[in-house]
């Protein structure tokens, strides 16, 4: 099914924004919040794994039904995983669609990857020390 | 010892009431701050000393080798990128742009990709702004426009707005609406005394509306305007109409979709057409506690806030050309200096893939995204917490951060004058 997916700050966001690396920023920044018909259209409970796929590429994540966004549209809270789908043009403004991308989205069996192996993925090496 | 009025240097509020308990070398306790600055206050998990990739590992360096390494990777480069620049003091700022100039670079900070485009639209009409002092004590009308302060800038309705007593109001709680617009039914949505729900990529249209209907072209308006009705558009630009002070805050809501920067052109302009009856202002919720202050910083020794390219030995300014999502995804810049940000969690995929072929330098306390792209990373004091440093607020007024705790760190100015010394030294021999 498509959704137009929104990005922006929620408070647990900006809460773990300074520990990139911790287990409750890459669980906030890969939830997709969805409309409760949506999911049930799709057969999602909350906390099930789904495929997004924009116009760059896919990525997992995990649905959470939300009262705050209207069907047919999803939230993503934004950072490394929202971004991975996002196109990087910007209409000559210096900004890209941060907020307008019409995205996929499927059930799947996959897990979300931790944030460090999404950086890996494009050629970075993860510090965990 | 705890530390009274500190300035949290989270979001753009920079609220300056903020009372730090320190035990020894760590924050123990914050009172007065939002969860956000509470959370930055009493950050830990900091890098411990400067970095280095050395294929695939990482190996510990010390702070010489890593400046020079900086200056070496900068002046060896032909197009270099030194982006970021909002989450530290202006000082620093100030030595970036020295820099940027000095090795024909491109200077970009992060409002590239948050009120980039408002900027855009000031510089075609203006910006009819006012402090936040102003709004508190004054205005008995406030809209949030596309932005979410209950969860980006907590205390914006306690300090200003919503819940704030007002100098020229009785009751400011009652007397004071507030008016949210936004196409998600937010937390700040459901305190509002009126909440206009648009579909998104509607807001142009219902500026355009709201100005028609200001003009006293009703008539003109159809049964309803990207999802909002005739009825309510009505009632909200007789609200603005009737208000004796009115302010908008406008967030990303308007400047990332759609439109972008003709969002908020048509905005202010509809600000103009209301002061035609009464006193109105609007202003932009700026995210990083000092973005507004690398604009303003850039702007008095540049004269342009953003996205300033030296390659011609003058500052030159093209946003979409200049600016530093667009030169990533290009593949343009052949190094890059990060400061005060983290690109790779903010910046789409493609300009990831770039930077990760290139030499990259950041300074940053945390080991962030950007860390796994990096060649170098420099651990630097925070500012407002090991650090002191000028910083604008998001109405730009200057406020100076203070220190409150005392660190072996180097802070961002530091570290950044001792590498521009190295570079204007090899530049001169």
């Amino acid at each position: 099914m498509s959704f137009l997916m929104i990005t922006g700050r929620t408070v647990n966001q900006g809460v773990t924004v300074e520990n990139k690396t911790s287990p409750e920023y890459a669980a906030e920044t890969s939830t997709c919040f969805m409309h409760e018909f949506d999911m049930m259209e799709l057969g999602l409970d909350d906390g099930d794994a789904i495929r997004v796929t924009g116009p760059c590429g896919d990525v997992v994540m995990r649905a959470a039904a939300s009262l705050e966004v209207e069907m047919g549209t999803v939230f993503v809270p934004y950072g490394p995983y929202a971004n991975h789908i996002v196109a990087a043009g910007t209409r000559s403004t210096g900004m890209p669609d941060f907020k307008s991308h019409v995205v996929e989205i499927e059930p799947t069996d996959e897990e979300p990857k931790l944030v460090h192996k999404l950086m890996e993925d494009l050629g970075g090496l993860a510090y965990d020390r | 010892m705890i530390v009274k009025d500190a300035v949290c240097p989270f979001c753009g509020c920079l609220c300056d009431d903020i009372e730090v308990e320190v035990e020894g070398n760590r924050v123990v306790a914050v009172t007065n701050a939002c969860e956000l600055g509470t959370t930055k206050f009493m950050g830990e998990k900091r890098l411990k000393n400067p970095i280095l990739r050395d294929g695939n590992e990482w190996k510990d360096i010390t702070y010489d080798d890593a400046i020079r390494y900086a200056a070496d990777m900068l002046l060896s480069a032909e197009r270099p990128l030194l982006y970021g620049w909002s989450g530290t003091h202006g000082e620093a700022q100030c030595v970036g742009v020295h820099m940027a100039e000095l090795i024909h670079g491109v200077i970009d900070n992060t409002s590239s990709v948050c009120h980039g485009p408002s900027i855009l639209a000031i510089q075609e009409v203006g910006h009819p702004g006012c402090t936040l002092g102003v709004v508190k004590n004054r205005a008995d009308l406030v809209i949030y426009w596309g932005s979410n302060p209950i969860d980006a800038h907590p205390r914006h309705l306690s300090r200003y707005t919503r819940y704030a007593e007002g100098f020229f109001l009785e009751n400011a709680f009652r007397d004071r609406k507030v008016i949210v617009v936004d196409v998600r039914k937010t937390e700040t949505a459901n305190i509002a005394d009126e909440f206009v729900q648009i579909k998104p990529g509607g807001d142009y249209a219902v500026l355009s509306a709201l100005r028609a209907i200001v003009q006293g072209k009703t008539d003109t308006i159809p049964r309803t305007v990207a999802g909002v009705t005739r009825e309510q558009l009505i009632r909200v630009a007789n609200l603005c109409k009737s208000a004796k002070f009115g302010a908008v805050y406008f967030g990303l809501g308007l400047t990332m979709t759609q439109g972008k920067y003709k969002n908020i052109r048509n905005a202010i302009e509809l600000i103009s057409e209301l002061n035609r009856h009464t006193k109105f202002t609007i202003s932009a919720m700026r995210g990083h506690y000092n973005v507004y202050g690398s604009n303003e910083v850039n702007t008095w020794m540049t004269g342009y806030p953003f996205g300033i390219d030296f390659s011609r030995g003058i500052a030159f300014y093209n946003p979409g050309e200049t600016t530093a999502v667009d030169i990533l995804a290009r593949k343009e810049c052949d190094a890059a200096l990060i400061v005060g940000s983290d690109p790779a969690a903010h910046f789409p995929r493609k300009c990831l893939e770039h930077l990760a072929e290139i030499p990259v330098v950041q300074l940053d306390p945390y080991p962030n995204a950007t860390t796994a792209f990096c060649n170098v990373q420099i651990p630097v004091a925070v500012t407002g917490i090991d650090a002191e440093g000028t910083a604008y607020r998001m109405d730009g007024v200057p406020i100076r951060t203070r220190r409150v705790l005392s660190t072996d760190y180097l802070s961002d100015d530091e570290v950044l004058a001792r590498m521009y010394a190295l570079m204007q030294e090899a530049q001169r021999s």
